[in-house]
C-alpha cells in the first residue's frame, strides 16, 4: 500500500495512525464483495488493500462526540433528527437517544447513545442484501444507501453490539407499511434538511446544530473504539464553568 | 392533522368507560386552554357544582407544538376542571406544568384527556399508545405512595421482563419502541387525604401546583396517569421548523461564549442557571441544568446529592429560613413527593412562624398547635408540616385537628381560628399574605399591576411573567448593580410595540401611581389576559421564557415576540395564523371563562382583593424597594413602586373601564349578548341567558 492509498482512504487530517488502522482493520470481516460495487462504483469506496493482503473498510469521514454531563436532557436532538430525516417528530424514529432518570443522581441520572459509525462496522457486514453500506459520495458514512433493497430483516439492529441498538427498524409509509432500516449518517442525504448544502461529513448535522448547550460535536478524527471514553467525552469549557457548571 | 394527534381520550371513571373525542370538532380553538374550556362548557351542564363533585369535569390538554421542536414550546400540558382551593367558590380554574407528559401523550395518540366520574376504588390510568386501560392501584399498591415512588412502581410495571436503557415495547410488538420512560402524573398522600391545596407530580419536580387538583384527583381515586407513545406527529413544513428553530438559536437565545447575564431572568435570553444556583449560594455539588422537552434554556437542574431535582419557582424558596441551602433543597422534595403547593406553603410557612413568635400558636397556646418549632430551619420541622397537612394530622402520625385545618389552605385554618374576624383580622393587616381568593401572593401586587389585576379579574394567581422584567431588571440594578436593559423609554417602546391591537400606547406602562387605574393599564391587562389564554396556554408557549419582548441578543435589543409565535405554529400546523390572530383567540377563550365563572356565580361585588390591599402600603419580603418604568413630572425613569396601596373607589373606577373595555356589563359584570355573539359564543349567550346571567346590551 501507497502512501496516497492510505492517505485517501483513512484521511490524514482525521489522525487515525496507520498503526492503528492496521490493528482495526485486521479485525474486519468483510461481508461485500467488490463485485457488489458495479454499476455505482463512484458512490462507493474502494476496499483497502493493505500491504500484507489483507482488506479493510475505510473509515467513516465523521463521528458524533457527546457529554452525558453537559447535557440539559431537552430531547431537542432527537427532535431535530427525526424532523430532518423523517420529516416528522417522533423520538422513537431518532437516531440518537436521551435517556434519562430524574430521579437519579447527576452524573447517573442521564445518557446519550449515538451511532459510532464504527470502524468496524458490524451492522454493515451483516447486511445480506447490500442496502447498508459504506459510503463513499458521503465521507464513508455507514448507510442505509439502497432503501430498496432493505428487506427489514433485523440483522443489523440484532449485529450492533450497543444497548440500545443504533440501528432501528421502522414501518416505513413509502413501502406500504414495510419494515426498513434507518441508522445515523450524519445526515448525510437527510430528506427534510434545512441546509442547502446538506448534510454529512461535509454538511451540518441536525443534533450538533440544535444542541443548545453544545453536548454534542462533530469530529472528524476516529475516535478511540474500545468502550464509551472516545465517545463520550468531556465538551465543558471554562464557559461552562462560567454558568457555575462543573468541568470535571 | 397537522401537529395533532386527531383524538381526545375521555375516561368516566365512575362507569369505568372509555371513549374518544374528536379533536377536528375543538380544532378551532387550536389546543391547550381554548380546547379544555370549550370541552368543560359542553360536558358539564350545571356549572354550580363543587369541585369535589364527581361531575366535576377535568380537562389535560395538549398542544400542536407540543412534542415538536419549537423552543421553550414544546412540554407544556394545560389542567382545567373546577378547583377546590380558591375562596369563597372554587372557580373553574386552570394549571400548568412542564416536563415530557405533553409530548408523550401526543407521541401515544392523544391530544388530550378528558376526566370524569369517581372510580370506585383508587384507580391509575395505563396509556400506551392506543391502548388504555383503567387498572386498580391495589396491584401495584400504590394508593398511599408518595409521588415519586408511585411513578418509580408504574415505571418498572411498564417495563415488564425489559431494563431501561434498552429498547423497549410497552404496546406490544406491533406498537412500536422506545427507550424513554412513561410520563406519568401522580398525586401524592395530600391529595388522597382531599388536602385543597394539593398537587400533581410528574417526574421528579414539574408540577401542577394551583386550583388542588391533587385532590381532585384524590377524589376521584385517581392515583395517576401513566402514558408512553411511540408514534409520530405529522409536521406541515419540517424545514421551515428547523431553520425556525435555528433563526431562535442564532438570533435570540444565549450564547455561552457571549452571555449577556450571568443569572436565570424569566425571558427567552436567560441562559440555563436554576435559582437553586444563586439564591442562596450554589449547591456545593456537581449538577447539570434540566430542560423541559424541546426548551432551549433549562431551568432546573438535578445534582450530584439528588437533592431538590428538577425542583424550581416557589418551591425551590419555600422554608425560606432553613438553615442551608441543602436543608431547603430537602424541603423542595417534601413538597414533590407529598404533592403541595409550593406558593401556598411558603407563605403559610411563614404565616405560622409569624404565629409562633407572636406567642399564638403551640402546645397549650390560644391555637393548639402539635409543630416542634425547636426544630425551626432543620429538615425535621419541615417534614412534620408537610405531613400534617399532607396526612391532616400532627404530622407525626397522630390524630390533630391543626393538620386537618391547614389541609383545607391557610385561608380557611386562620378563619376557622377567627384570626379573621375584626379590625385586625390577619387579612385586614397583611400578617396573611394571601391577597386575592384566599390565594397566596406571588409577586407585589401593588406594584406589579398587571399580576394584581390579571388575577382578582381571573381566577388563580396568574403566574404570567411577560412584565415581571420590568421590575426585577430595575430593582435588582439598584440591589446589585446588573446592568439595566436600557432606559425606561427604551424598555417600555420595546415592549409596548409589540402590544398589538394596542401597539400605540406607551401609558400601558406606566406603573406610577397616578396610572393605576387608567384606561391605558385596563388595556395592558386586557392584552395580557388575552395573549396568555392563547399564546401561553392554549399554543402552549412557556411562560417563563415567553413573550420574548426584549432580548439583548436581538436586533437593536427587539425580541422575536409577534414573528416567533405564528412562525412555529404555522411551520407544524400549515395554518396561516397571525400574531394578531392569536390575540383575538385569546379574547374569545377569555370570554368563555369568564361567561364559566359567571354561571358559578361570580359578579362584579365580588371582586375585590382582601383588605389590606386597600389599608397597608405595600413592602417587600427583605425591605429592598422595588422599581418599574412611569412617569415623573412628565418624563419616563424607573419609579420606586412600593409603599403605596389600593384605594377601593379608585379600584372600582378600574373595574368599570375593564369592563368596559370586555363589553361586559359595568353594574355586573355579566358578558354581554352582542359581545358573545361577536365572537360566536351564541350557545354561551344562551346558557347564560338561561341562568339570568346575560348582560344587558
Amino acid at each position: 500500500m501507497n502512501d496516497t492509498h492510505h492517505k485517501k482512504t483513512t484521511g490524514s487530517d482525521n489522525g487515525v495512525s496507520r498503526r492503528y488502522f492496521l490493528r482495526v482493520a485486521g479485525t474486519v470481516t468483510l461481508g461485500i464483495g467488490v463485485g457488489g460495487y458495479a454499476g455505482v462504483k463512484e458512490a462507493l469506496p474502494k476496499i483497502v488493500k493493505l500491504a500484507d493482503g489483507r482488506s479493510g473498510l475505510p473509515v467513516s469521514g465523521g463521528y458524533l462526540l457527546v457529554d452525558v454531563k453537559k447535557c440539559q436532557g431537552c430531547m431537542s436532538c432527537m427532535l431535530a433528527c427525526s424532523l430532518v430525516n423523517e420529516g416528522v417528530e417522533n423520538p422513537s424514529l431518532s437516531r440518537i437517544q436521551v435517556i434519562q432518570n430524574s430521579f437519579e443522581k447527576w452524573p447517573a441520572d442521564l445518557t446519550i447513545e449515538q451511532c459510532r459509525q464504527c470502524v468496524d462496522p458490524k451492522c454493515v457486514n451483516v447486511c445480506p442484501e447490500d442496502a447498508l453500506k459504506v459510503d463513499g459520495k458521503f465521507g464513508n458514512v455507514r448507510r442505509v444507501v439502497d432503501i430498496d433493497k432493505c428487506i427489514g430483516c433485523g440483522a443489523c439492529v440484532e449485529a450492533c453490539t450497543y444497548t440500545p441498538s443504533r440501528p432501528i427498524l421502522v414501518s416505513d409509509e413509502k413501502y406500504d407499511g414495510d419494515l426498513k432500516a434507518r441508522k445515523c449518517e450524519l445526515c448525510a442525504d437527510a430528506p427534510y434538511h434545512w441546509d442547502p448544502k446538506g448534510g454529512g461529513p461535509k454538511g451540518k448535522q441536525a443534533c450538533v446544530e440544535v444542541c443548545p448547550v453544545g453536548a454534542i460535536q462533530f469530529t472528524a478524527e476516529v475516535p478511540q473504539q474500545e468502550e464509551d471514553t472516545g465517545y463520550k467525552v468531556n465538551l465543558r469549557d471554562s464557559n461552562w464553568s462560567a454558568m457555575g457548571y462543573p468541568r470535571r | 392533522m397537522n401537529g395533532y394527534a386527531g383524538k381526545i381520550l375521555r375516561v368516566n371513571l365512575t362507569h369505568r368507560k372509555i371513549t374518544t373525542l374528536s379533536t377536528r370538532k375543538y380544532e378551532p380553538w387550536v389546543g391547550g386552554h381554548g380546547m379544555g374550556s370549550a370541552i368543560f362548557f359542553d360536558l358539564v351542564k350545571d356549572k354550580t357544582i363543587d369541585g369535589f363533585d364527581p361531575a366535576n369535569v377535568i380537562t389535560i390538554m395538549t398542544s400542536p407544538l407540543a412534542g415538536t421542536l419549537t423552543p421553550a414550546g414544546a412540554a407544556r400540558t394545560e389542567m382545567q376542571g373546577i378547583g377546590v382551593q380558591s375562596v369563597p367558590i372554587g372557580w373553574f380554574t386552570r394549571s400548568n406544568f412542564g416536563g415530557r407528559f405533553s409530548s408523550m401523550l401526543k407521541y401515544a395518540g392523544w391530544d388530550g384527556i378528558v376526566l370524569e366520574g369517581r372510580a370506585d376504588e383508587p384507580v391509575w390510568l395505563d396509556i400506551r399508545n392506543r391502548e388504555v386501560k383503567i387498572r386498580n392501584c391495589s396491584k401495584l399498591t400504590l394508593w398511599g405512595t408518595d409521588t415519586w415512588e408511585c411513578q418509580k412502581r408504574i415505571w418498572e410495571y411498564v417495563a415488564g421482563e425489559k431494563v431501561y436503557g434498552d429498547w423497549l415495547e410497552p404496546a406490544g410488538a406491533d406498537g412500536g419502541q422506545t427507550t424513554q420512560r412513561p410520563a406519568v402524573l401522580a398525586t401524592g398522600p395530600a391529595g388522597e387525604n382531599l388536602s385543597r391545596v394539593a398537587c400533581l407530580i410528574h417526574d421528579a419536580g414539574s408540577g401542577a401546583g394551583q386550583g388542588g387538583f391533587g385532590a381532585v384527583w384524590g377524589s376521584k381515586r385517581l392515583k395517576a396517569v401513566s402514558v408512553i407513545g411511540t408514534g409520530s406527529i405529522r409536521v406541515n413544513n419540517p424545514k421551515a421548523l428547523m431553520q425556525a428553530r435555528l433563526w431562535q438559536k442564532q438570533n435570540y437565545a444565549f450564547k455561552m461564549d457571549n452571555l449577556k447575564r450571568r443569572f436565570m431572568s424569566v425571558d427567552f435570553q436567560s441562559p440555563p442557571i436554576p435559582g437553586t444556583m444563586y439564591r442562596r449560594g450554589k449547591p456545593k455539588t456537581g449538577k447539570r441544568p434540566q430542560a423541559c422537552v424541546g426548551c432551549h434554556s433549562g431551568c432546573r437542574g438535578r445534582y450530584e446529592d439528588g437533592l431538590g431535582n428538577e425542583s424550581t419557582c416557589f418551591t425551590t424558596i419555600f422554608y425560606l429560613f432553613a438553615d442551608s441551602l441543602d436543608v431547603q433543597r430537602q424541603a423542595s422534595d417534601l413538597l414533590n413527593r407529598y404533592g403541595l403547593n409550593a406558593a401556598e406553603m411558603l407563605w403559610g410557612e411563614l404565616y405560622l412562624a409569624d404565629l409562633q413568635r407572636s406567642g399564638i400558636i403551640g402546645t397549650g397556646m390560644e391555637i393548639d398547635c402539635p409543630l416542634n418549632f425547636e426544630n425551626y430551619g432543620q429538615p425535621a420541622f419541615a417534614e412534620q408540616l408537610v405531613k400534617m397537612i399532607a396526612y391532616r394530622n400532627d404530622g407525626l402520625g397522630n390524630s390533630h385537628p391543626f393538620g386537618d385545618d391547614l389541609a383545607e389552605g391557610f385561608v380557611r385554618a386562620a378563619q376557622k381560628w377567627g384570626r379573621l374576624d375584626g379590625e385586625y383580622g390577619d387579612l385586614k393587616t397583611g400578617r396573611l399574605r394571601f391577597p386575592y381568593w384566599g390565594l397566596p401572593q406571588h409577586k407585589e401586587p401593588r406594584s406589579q399591576l398587571d399580576w394584581a389585576y390579571g388575577t382578582i379579574l381571573g381566577d388563580r394567581d396568574i403566574n404570567e411573567h411577560g412584565f415581571d422584567q420590568l421590575r426585577s431588571n430595575p430593582s435588582y440594578n439598584k440591589r446589585w448593580g446588573i446592568p439595566l436593559y436600557g432606559s425606561a423609554e427604551e424598555v417600555v417602546r420595546i415592549y409596548t410595540d409589540k402590544m398589538v391591537p394596542f401597539q400605540a400606547d406607551r401609558l400601558m406602562l406606566d406603573f406610577s401611581a397616578g396610572n393605576m387605574y387608567s384606561e391605558h393599564i385596563a388595556k395592558l391587562v386586557t392584552w395580557h389576559r388575552y395573549y396568555t389564554r392563547f399564546w401561553k396556554q392554549s399554543a402552549q408557549f412557556c411562560d417563563w421564557r415567553w413573550p420574548d419582548f426584549l432580548n439583548l441578543y436581538g436586533p437593536g435589543k427587539v425580541g422575536s415576540t409577534g414573528v416567533a409565535e405564528p412562525k412555529f405554529l404555522n411551520a407544524v400546523t400549515g395554518k396561516n395564523f397571525t400574531f394578531l390572530d392569536g390575540i383575538e383567540l385569546g379574547r374569545k377563550i377569555w370570554n368563555l371563562d369568564h361567561a364559566i365563572w359567571t354561571l358559578q356565580g361570580r359578579h362584579r361585588d365580588m371582586v375585590h382583593f382582601a383588605d389590606f390591599l386597600y389599608t397597608q402600603p405595600s413592602t417587600s419580603l427583605n425591605g429592598t424597594p422595588e422599581y418599574m418604568p412611569g412617569r415623573e413630572n412628565g418624563k419616563w425613569q424607573y419609579i420606586e413602586t412600593l409603599g403605596r396601596h389600593f384605594e377601593k373607589d379608585k379600584f372600582e373606577e378600574f373595574k368599570t373601564r375593564f369592563y368596559e373595555l370586555q363589553g361586559w356589563e359595568t353594574d355586573s359584570g355579566y358578558p354581554m349578548e352582542s359581545t358573545l355573539k361577536s365572537l360566536g359564543l351564541d350557545s354561551v349567550a344562551h346558557e347564560l341567558g338561561q341562568n339570568g346571567k346575560l348582560g344587558k346590551g
